[in-house]
């Protein structure tokens, strides 16, 4: 078990590369950060992969419903994991944190408190939304200093990136299709350009401890940026218009109109539009599989006391 | 006035065996779409590579005949070998049999896969080692894992989930 005299020690020893281990005795004010972190991402994934869920019997053909079958086994087996790195973290155990989730006592992502309205408001969230995640995740990736999580994370960003290649699948789909089909993705685009760049969040803190402890890789501002760079002229190149009439491209740089961060602030209250639905949904969903879990914490206890016998 | 450069691969037509080769050469860089920097091949997944003439087809075998990837690889074998120009048409063809298994991993790919994916295969006797520590202390957690081709076990001496190719 490694340990640190103090605070400077510590960040000594992040700064020079240094990794977190499960036993080591790491600061309180880090473990309990990246715990947090750890727990917004696999709530965020749980909520996710219950969206692509609802979506598996209205996906249009049977190709298309496998797409979304496995997403959403992706989905569930990451926050799987990340709760198993998260509760052995010793902060809250996986039922608490569950229960949190479930009681609206927790927060997750920005996009999995709005309704997916069309089917194009799904093909905008696996193209869109799943690549603000995932350029989000990489930058997590990057550096990441709690060795159990950038193992983790390492799975997760290599099978966000197949997502990613359905979601540009799908959109080429759409915008070869008829107008109809083009003026549907460009309705849930007007819905989905907003929630998608304030997922990065409003720009970082100077003082972000998630950046000094190297959890972060870079600040939110400039994922952001990167992010409205590169798909302003994919989306534009499809003849698609852009929901911000203030952007402007200024010396080849694009340059996004004032955002408004109040809908980001309500989601992390748990007050967007279609939080209270969502987490009523997840809860129910926990609920109704309670005999699954108690038939197997019997089938357990009974192998056990077999064993013993 | 010069004469107009002809090289010996315009000169003699490409033998069948020269296409396989070439193909199987190809092959070699379609990664799998979920384990970038591990090719088809390391994964046991390509059983037979035929050609006649410039007509390639290429028999591969699922690891899961549900596997979602399943479309995108097919797409990623016909664009990677019918850039060489020895190749005019690639058909990829899924085979019912043989049925894969884990066996048909490479070691090289075993390796890759324990040391950068933290995924392991489960040895002849059931037990599991911890591509991490090393230690056998691993338990297994649940059945199936984000994929279906994997399941989870947790590792009780570093603290780490493990995935398991099943």
């Amino acid at each position: 078990m490694r340990s640190w005299q103090d605070l400077e020690e510590f960040e000594a020893f992040l700064d020079d590369g240094g990794m977190v281990e499960p036993g080591d005795a790491m600061p309180d004010e880090y473990r309990s950060e990246v715990f947090r972190f750890i727990e917004f991402h696999a709530n965020s994934e749980l909520m996710g992969g219950l969206t692509e869920r609802d979506w598996i019997p209205k996906a249009p053909g049977l190709r298309l419903k496998q797409i979304f079958l496995a997403k959403t086994q992706d989905e569930i087996g990451h926050a799987h994991l990340l709760y198993m790195v998260a509760a052995d973290m010793g902060v809250k155990s996986r039922t608490e944190m569950l229960e949190d989730l479930f009681e609206g006592r927790s927060r997750f992502h920005n996009v999995f408190h709005y309704q997916a309205v069309t089917w194009a408001d799904q093909i905008a969230i696996a193209y869109l939304v799943d690549a603000a995640a995932l350029a989000s995740q990489r930058s997590v990736f990057a550096e990441c200093t709690y060795g159990p999580y950038k193992r983790v994370l390492k799975r997760i960003v290599a099978e966000e990136g197949f997502h990613m290649r359905h979601g540009e699948e799908m959109l080429l789909r759409l915008t070869e299709g008829t107008d109809i089909q083009r003026s549907m993705f460009q309705e849930a685009l007007n819905r989905w350009w907003w929630p998608a760049v304030q997922l990065f969040g409003p720009d970082s803190d100077p003082n972000d401890p998630l950046l000094r402890w190297k959890i972060k890789s870079k600040r939110n501002e400039e994922l952001r940026h990167t992010y409205v760079q590169t798909y302003v002229p994919l989306l534009q190149g499809y003849g698609f218009e852009i929901p911000d009439a203030d952007l402007r491209l200024v010396d080849g740089v694009w340059q996004s109109g004032d955002i408004d961060w109040e809908p980001l602030k309500a989601t992390m209250r748990n007050g967007g539009p279609d939080s209270r639905r969502r987490i009523e949904t997840a809860a129910n969903n926990w609920t109704d599989t309670a005999w699954v879990r108690a038939s197997l914490d019997t089938a357990v206890a009974k192998r056990s006391a077999d064993a013993a016998a | 006035m010069t004469a107009p450069q002809v090289s010996a691969s315009t000169t003699l037509p490409a033998t069948d065996d020269d296409v396989i080769a070439a193909a199987d050469r190809l092959l070699l860089t379609v990664d799998d779409p979920e384990y970038p920097g591990l090719s088809i091949v390391d994964l046991g997944l390509v059983e037979e590579v035929d050609a006649i003439g410039s007509s390639v087809v290429v028999s591969l075998i699922p690891t899961f005949a549900g596997c979602p990837a399943l479309h995108m690889i097919a797409a990623d074998v016909t664009t990677a070998l019918e850039a060489d120009p020895r190749i005019d048409s690639c058909e990829v063809r899924w085979l019912a049999t043989p049925l894969w298994s884990s066996e048909r991993i490479t070691n090289r790919a075993k390796d890759r896969l324990a040391s950068s994916y933290t995924v392991v295969l489960r040895s002849k006797d059931g037990s599991l080692r911890c591509p991490i520590c090393g230690n056998t202390d691993v338990r297994d957690q649940s059945m199936v894992g984000p994929t279906r081709c994997r399941s989870i076990a947790w590792c009780d001496d570093c603290r780490n989930p493990v995935e398991v190719m099943r």
